[in-house]
């Protein structure tokens, strides 16, 4: 019987099972169901105030859900004292990581230290350098999350949950950490963070969850959305042409505007720019990109929001309700709460 | 491996040496300003003290005003501080002091997000807060601790010293007193929850509780005041008669576990 639930144990470090969470009448997250298994990374995609950090911070017991169940390493979030004792294990890097401004790093890391233990801070200290001697209030965006990665694994966790995790961290620390998931990920160190930034979900996760208002909309592995979500291409053209001009199969979302104002003096002829969501191959793109005057050309992977437009567009269908697309700046208020 | 026990002990233990650091500064600031407040006072008190034409005008003033403004025992040095120093420094001063910052910083570590960052570690909540006031006792013991041998040197120096005996007491007693002020503090802080209006409830509360005490102590609802903390920390009492009420302090120790307790069940159920 041991030997089960320990297996049980291994495998599933998340489990959320109709997770709600409302604040009020405001929903934050309602009937979350997934599973974050031992040693993946797991991406958990959408825009802001989609119910992300509600998500995260009803995991960490922070907040105690409305209805439904999760267990984190096992623990009931509702269970405070399990719970508490599985937090030895896991390590949280939040989304906007709030210090003591008076305090030097290095009373920070020591204080965090006492309550959490600290095997690895040396080590990390090494890859992520926030300046310790100086107050934290004195620290730029990019120092403030440094300190919070340190804090966030100086115990070596077994479980990280990050929320936006490279927010604040200029390009050359972005990479720094992408790398450090993945060595740990070598390691064994399951991950479970959100994100709505698609490139590093891509470069780290091996699968995703796509919250939308609140709700699941989709758990698949990174590959399949990668192939749904396609490529934006962006056309600078010389000669005028119409949405049909690029009728290939895998465009999606077009949109054709002029652009005479930014075209430099020298070359004072109307230009026009063409956008869209590309999912297929290269070459019959480019061949018909060639049929024109083309003066610039990008292609560039969607950002997330694309691919989160896509998921509502094909939920609007389906309800074949509302118009498709805009309606969503109204849930921003729910992550606040 | 250490056990539950041991790990809530070492929480606090942590919570409170970090918090009370903190307090460090303001703890120095304090007692210089209170302390410098009070040698003024006993500076210009033997002048002030025992005139006649100042007898002549407090007969002549309302009862209410001489006993709020605390000219009711102004014959001796005891109890010029006793009245004015001791009441506006510490019953109405220091308790502010103390009631505001215990509302305001759980509140506002909430209000941040660093209390996320702290609760992210394997530690309880109760633990947390009760390591947070317990941070309290910084400035509580070290303002009296410093004020204390100061004033008493003062009247001293002056020619006129203070029994020493009932100046150590009115410090000791007003540790149970603050206590009391920074547990209901604490608790507004947890229910409230914003920083700033929990601190300015804390406040009026200390304010509103001194206002009434005097108020009523002249009328025929005297009773009513047992409600406020106030009513336990006689200073007149204390450093011109002598009296020492140790049932108050206890009543006042009693009050701050019991909120303190409230408190802790509050933060254990609320949301962050």
């Amino acid at each position: 019987m041991a030997v089960l639930s320990i297996r049980l144990y291994e495998m599933v470090v998340i489990r959320t099972d109709n997770l709600t969470k409302y604040y009020g009448d405001v929903r934050g997250v309602e009937d979350l169901s997934f599973s974050v298994e031992a040693g993946e990374v797991f991406g958990f995609l959408g825009p802001n105030g989609a119910g992300k950090t509600t998500a995260i911070r009803t995991l960490l017991g922070f907040q105690s859900p409305t209805s439904g169940s999760a267990t984190v390493l096992d623990a009931d979030v509702a269970d405070a004292a399990a719970l508490r004792d599985a937090r030895a294990r896991v390590g949280y890097l939040p989304s906007e990581p709030a210090f003591d401004d008076r305090v030097t790093g290095r009373r920070l890391l020591s204080y965090h230290g006492a309550l959490r233990g600290d095997v690895r801070s040396d080590e990390l200290l090494d890859m992520f350098t926030p300046p310790l001697d100086r107050p934290v209030g004195d620290y730029s965006r990019g120092n403030r999350q440094m300190l919070a990665i340190v804090l966030a694994f100086m115990h070596d966790p077994d479980l990280l949950i990050m929320d936006e995790p490279t927010s604040g961290l200029d390009p050359l620390k972005q990479e720094t950490f992408l790398e450090f998931v993945r060595t740990e990920r070598e390691r064994g160190t399951t991950f479970f963070f959100s994100s709505h930034v698609l490139s590093e979900v891509r470069k780290v996760c091996d699968r995703v969850g796509i919250i939308r208002d609140g709700r699941l909309v989709e758990v698949a592995s990174v590959d399949s959305l990668l192939h749904r979500s396609g490529k934006h291409v962006r056309l600078t053209l010389g000669d005028s042409v119409d949405a049909d001009a690029f009728d290939l199969p895998g465009v999606h979302d077009v949109t054709v505007g002029g652009g005479a104002r930014r075209e430099p003096a020298d070359r004072g002829d109307d230009v026009t720019t063409v956008s869209f969501t590309y999912t297929g191959a290269y070459e019959p793109l480019l061949r018909r990109v060639l049929e024109h005057d083309l003066r610039d050309l990008s292609i560039e992977e969607a950002p997330i929001e694309d691919v989160f437009m896509r998921f509502y567009d094909e939920a609007a269908q389906e309800a074949a309700s509302e118009p498709a697309a805009g309606g969503d700046a109204a849930d921003g208020e729910a992550e606040d709460a | 491996m250490t056990g539950p026990a041991d790990q809530r002990r070492s929480t606090t233990l942590a919570v409170a040496r970090f918090e009370g650091r903190k307090r460090l500064r303001t703890t120095a600031v304090a007692a210089a300003v209170l302390s410098a407040y009070g040698i003024l006072f006993v500076w210009v008190g033997p002048d002030l003290v025992g005139g006649e034409e100042l007898q002549v005008l407090l007969d002549a003033m309302p009862p209410v005003l001489v006993e709020l403004l605390g000219f009711e025992s102004l014959a001796s040095l005891a109890g010029l501080l006793a009245g004015e120093y001791y009441t506006f420094g510490w019953l109405v001063g220091l308790a502010g002091y103390v009631a505001y910052t215990a509302a305001s910083a759980v509140a506002g570590d909430m209000e941040t997000g660093r209390m996320d960052t702290l609760l992210a570690a394997p530690v309880s909540r109760s633990a947390v807060l009760l390591g947070s006031f317990l941070a309290l006792l910084v400035p509580i013991v070290g303002i009296n601790a410093i004020t204390a041998p100061v004033l008493y040197l003062a009247t001293v120096a002056v020619g006129e010293p203070l029994s020493f005996a009932d100046l150590l007491a009115l410090h000791a007693l007003s540790v149970p007193y603050l206590l009391c002020w920074g547990a209901v503090g604490l608790l507004l802080g947890v229910v409230v929850g914003r920083s700033r209006t929990a601190g300015r409830v804390a406040l009026a509360l200390v304010f509103a509780s001194w206002l009434t005490e005097s108020l009523l102590d002249v009328s025929d609802y005297a009773w009513a005041g047992a409600v406020t903390p106030t009513r336990y920390l006689d200073t007149s009492a204390v450093l011109v008669d002598g009296q020492y009420d140790l049932v108050g302090a206890i009543l006042l120790l009693a009050a701050t576990v019991l909120l303190v307790a409230l408190s802790s069940r509050a933060f254990a159920r609320r949301d962050l």
